[in-house]
């Protein structure tokens, strides 16, 4: 489904990924760990779309070249990145704000577009996902939410969505338990056989709630190990100081410690 | 230094007793900080006299044009075209119980004594020559009045059009508006041109509100880009009067609304809100002056402008608060969007405070539309041009929604998505 080569992304002539490979199969879980500054949003920005990168490498969703397309093009595409801190946006309407994203997305697809009755029947069932209560959708997108409002706005635009592969950036941080849970039970729910989840996070805690099949240290740029889930509950007893105590780039092939199956 | 002053072309004037008046007020120039940005050689253009019932007569297309441009509104309507109501295209049947509209011409004829307000005022009270030609030129127009008591349901609609001619391009209107005491109405004034002619028109509208009154005033200005419309709006407020402004400001090559209220009884509150949206090189200028003459009166003016292209947007906001106005509660806000790195916003708040215990507030802003916001809304499938579209209405809505009837926010919206391309 998603095949990452080689990606570079630098900022004004400063590197920040530096050759990230990864490959996510239809239907997997994959998380991608690491440190502060490690280049993690990076990752989610690069592959959204994000101006200002200088952009190297390759990434195909479904055959499809990423790189070579607009934001929009991307989620028309399948992609759909939930960002660590969502904008702000006032005075545009929730509700509005959804159906012109999914309407956009159909247009783009050459589907027919979705009528506002038809609409409210898909943001019902989005809302009921996320426990929302229906007030939501006539506030203006994320202004004046809530952290954790915030993050269920992501995921409740998942909901409507439906991408192939969802990429979410610090989706945990900043949530209460109760919060995390109601996330982690949304996301689990969207998943299936055609669709991928990449969680990007600092911590382990949130993959207690969704499982991950795949488990990858990103450090300094580059993908350093890939496990399974007990790689995660390793890196939340070490730290990531077996990766980061040493001048990695000098050593891309250094053999991994800790339990990699 | 010399300094040019404009001058109306006396041979349309000759015949208009008065004119020495207009020609002892000086006509504005770039040093009067009230006419700082305005086109002041299009101004000597405007060529001004007395109004022609002649001058009603339009072509077929023009008249289609301007029928469509019209907010669809239920309630009584004066029309106005080139300063003389016409009254086939007015509608003064279903007025009800404590409401009584009659055309300015009329009134002038049968009381004249209830325009006093409007017409007899000393000439160090008028502000410019544009108000001394109007006051010369008005003649007609709409006087409207609400008895004491009375809550009028449905709003009243002057529209007032322009159709410029080759001798006379100008023309003048007058609105008189009083409220009696525990009334309430909502007024709204559209100002609309025809053809592609160069032009203009120069209305005044002049508001009394008794004690405890309530007006809801909503100006709508979409003139063509070939005219110029120069507004003046004078209010004045008794105790516990509440007055509510809505103004739009986005057509006419110069677009102007000027605001002066006069704070008179204690209590008062004014509410003045506007939007003002330039594409081209639109100018549009919204003059706000704001006296605060009595006791505990409360004013707020929240003012927002969207500058794409080459236009100029700009706001001039006064504060008054005169000796003896104490417990004053003002607050003046200014916020604008430049779409353009061509266009521009000047932006001037004045304030003179003059009494004890006041709280007063003003602040300004002026941004560039929000690239974080653009990205998130692309990366949601929405192409670029339409995330730049949602951004400004989203800009613009504040504004929009301080209107209470959904017809003229449709008309409001419908207006801004076609200046959004």
């Amino acid at each position: 489904m998603l095949h990452v080569k080689n990606l570079t992304a630098s900022i004004e002539g400063t590197p920040i990924l530096k050759g990230l490979d990864l490959t996510v199969g239809a239907g997997e879980v994959h998380a991608i760990m690491g440190p502060n500054g490690s280049g993690k949003s990076t990752f989610a920005h690069a592959l959204a779309g994000r101006d200002g990168y200088e952009i190297g490498g390759t990434a195909t969703l479904d055959g499809a070249d990423l790189l070579d397309m607009k934001p929009e093009a991307r989620a028309a595409a399948g992609l759909f990145v939930g960002f660590q801190y969502p904008v702000e946006i006032p005075g545009v309407n929730n509700m509005y704000f959804l159906r012109a994203a999914l309407n956009s997305v159909r247009r783009a697809r050459g589907e027919t577009e979705i009528g506002a009755r038809d609409f409210l029947a898909v943001a019902k069932e989005a809302m009921d996902l996320v426990e929302m209560k229906e007030d939501f959708l006539n506030r203006s997108v994320n202004a004046g939410f809530s952290g954790g409002e915030k993050k269920r706005n992501e995921i409740l635009q998942m909901a409507v969505l439906k991408p192939r592969l969802a990429v979410l950036d610090e989706t945990d941080s900043g949530l209460d338990i109760d919060a995390l849970q109601i996330i982690a039970a949304g996301v689990n729910s969207l998943g299936g056989p055609e669709r991928s989840v990449i969680m990007i996070t600092h911590y382990q805690r949130l993959l207690d709630y969704i499982k991950p099949d795949f488990v990858h240290v990103l450090v300094d740029g580059s993908i350093v190990a890939s496990g399974d889930h007990t790689l995660a509950l390793h890196l939340e007893d070490h730290g990531y100081a077996d990766y980061v105590n040493h001048d990695l780039d000098d050593v891309p092939g250094r053999a991994l410690s800790g339990a990699v199956s | 230094m010399t300094v040019t002053t404009p001058t109306i072309e006396k041979a349309n004037l000759s015949s208009a007793p008065g004119l020495d008046r207009v020609d002892a007020i000086n006509y504005p120039t770039k040093r009067d900080e009230a006419w700082r940005y305005s086109p002041h050689r299009e101004l000597a253009r405007l060529l001004f006299g007395p109004a022609t019932t002649s001058a009603r007569s339009m072509s077929a297309d023009v008249a289609k044009d301007i029928a469509e441009q019209i907010p669809a509104l239920d309630g009584p309507r004066i029309v106005v075209v080139n300063g003389v109501v016409d009254e086939a295209r007015s509608d003064l049947t279903h007025l009800g119980d404590g409401l009584s509209v009659s055309t300015l011409a009329d009134a002038l004829k049968d009381q004249p004594e209830q325009l006093d307000s409007h017409f007899a005022q000393s000439a160090d009270d008028i502000p410019d020559a544009f108000v001394a030609l109007n006051m010369e030129f008005g003649r007609d127009g709409a006087v409207i009045h609400v008895a004491k008591g009375h809550e009028l349901a449905t709003p009243i609609h002057i529209v007032d059009i322009v159709v410029p001619g080759e001798t006379q391009n100008a023309s003048c209107t007058g609105v008189v508006i009083h409220l009696g005491e525990d009334s309430s109405a909502t007024v709204v004034e559209t100002r609309i041109g025809g053809g592609n002619q160069f032009g203009g028109s120069n209305t005044r509208t002049t508001i009394t509100l008794d004690d405890n009154a309530t007006l809801d005033h909503i100006v709508l200005q979409d003139m063509p880009s070939s005219q110029i419309h120069l507004s003046s709006i004078e209010v004045t407020q008794k105790e516990g009067s509440v007055f509510r402004a809505r103004s739009f400001n986005l057509g006419a090559s110069y677009g102007r609304i000027a605001y002066d209220v006069y704070l008179a009884g204690e209590r008062a509150h004014t509410d003045l809100s506007g939007l003002y949206f330039g594409t081209g090189d639109q100018i549009l200028d919204q003059q706000v002056t704001v006296i605060h003459a009595a006791k505990n009166c409360t004013s707020r003016q929240t003012f927002r402008g969207i500058l794409d292209d080459e236009s100029t947007g700009v706001f001039n906001g006064g504060i008054d608060v005169r000796p003896g106005a104490d417990g004053t509660d003002a607050e003046q806000s200014n916020d604008n969007l430049l779409l353009s790195k061509r266009a521009e916003v000047n932006t001037q708040p004045r304030l003179e405070i003059l009494a004890d215990d006041v709280a007063c507030k003003h602040g300004a802003t002026v941004g560039q539309l929000d690239d974080e916001a653009l990205y998130y809304l692309r990366t949601r499938g929405i192409p670029a041009d339409e995330a730049r579209r949602l951004l400004i209405r989203g800009f613009a809505d504040q504004a929009v929604h301080a209107v209470d009837i959904e017809a003229l926010r449709t008309w409001i919206t419908d207006r801004l998505g076609h200046a959004n391309g």
